[in-house]
């Protein structure tokens, strides 16, 4: 799991199948302290976390497979909870 | 996911069997100065090369998957190491200053 700060969004009209319809987001990972750690990286949000805010993703992706039910997925980065 | 810009391609003379018909992508990964763009040339990440399977081009900004689930799409076990996923029409970036 990594700790992120939502930083931005991109949309593909030319994706794998199992991304269509899903939204993705930017993400900076930051330290416990909110201090940026990292190059930004891309994940799918199914919550709908809002600009900078703190959430947590998983790289996990046979969990990501099954929520997208698509077991040729090979998304793996998913936004799983926003921090309060 | 990793945003990266197309710079170049790779054709093999010889690969494994599974590779026939591949098309290859060298991809300049995006950090942030390349989101927001102040820096519209390279990064000073290095540059894997991804396999493409849905048509992408020099120039062009796509998402790309390393690691064990790159192969994910492929039937039987494959070589693979990094995937494009996604070519990107529009994004957006801008951290908080």
């Amino acid at each position: 799991m990594l700790h992120a700060r939502i930083d931005g969004w991109a949309t593909a009209t030319i994706a794998h199948p199992s991304l269509k319809g899903q939204k993705i987001v930017f993400c900076t990972p930051v330290d416990d302290e909110g201090k940026d750690a990292g190059m930004p990286i891309a994940a799918v949000d199914p919550i709908g976390a809002g600009r900078h805010a703190r959430v947590f993703i998983t790289t996990d992706g046979s969990w990501s497979r099954d929520t997208v039910h698509d077991a040729t997925s090979p998304i793996r980065n998913q936004v799983i909870g926003i921090l309060d | 996911m990793k945003p990266g810009r197309v710079i170049g391609t790779v054709t093999l003379s010889q690969g494994a069997p599974q590779f026939r018909g591949a098309r290859w992508l060298v991809v300049s990964p995006m950090g942030k100065d390349e989101l927001t763009g102040t820096n519209a040339g390279l990064s000073r990440a290095s540059t894997p090369v991804v396999y493409d399977n849905i048509g992408a081009g020099v120039g062009d900004e796509i998402l790309y998957v390393e690691g064990a689930e790159a192969t994910q799409p492929f039937p039987d076990p494959i070589p693979l190491d990094a995937i494009n996923v996604a070519i990107l029409d529009h994004h957006a970036y801008a951290p908080p200053s």
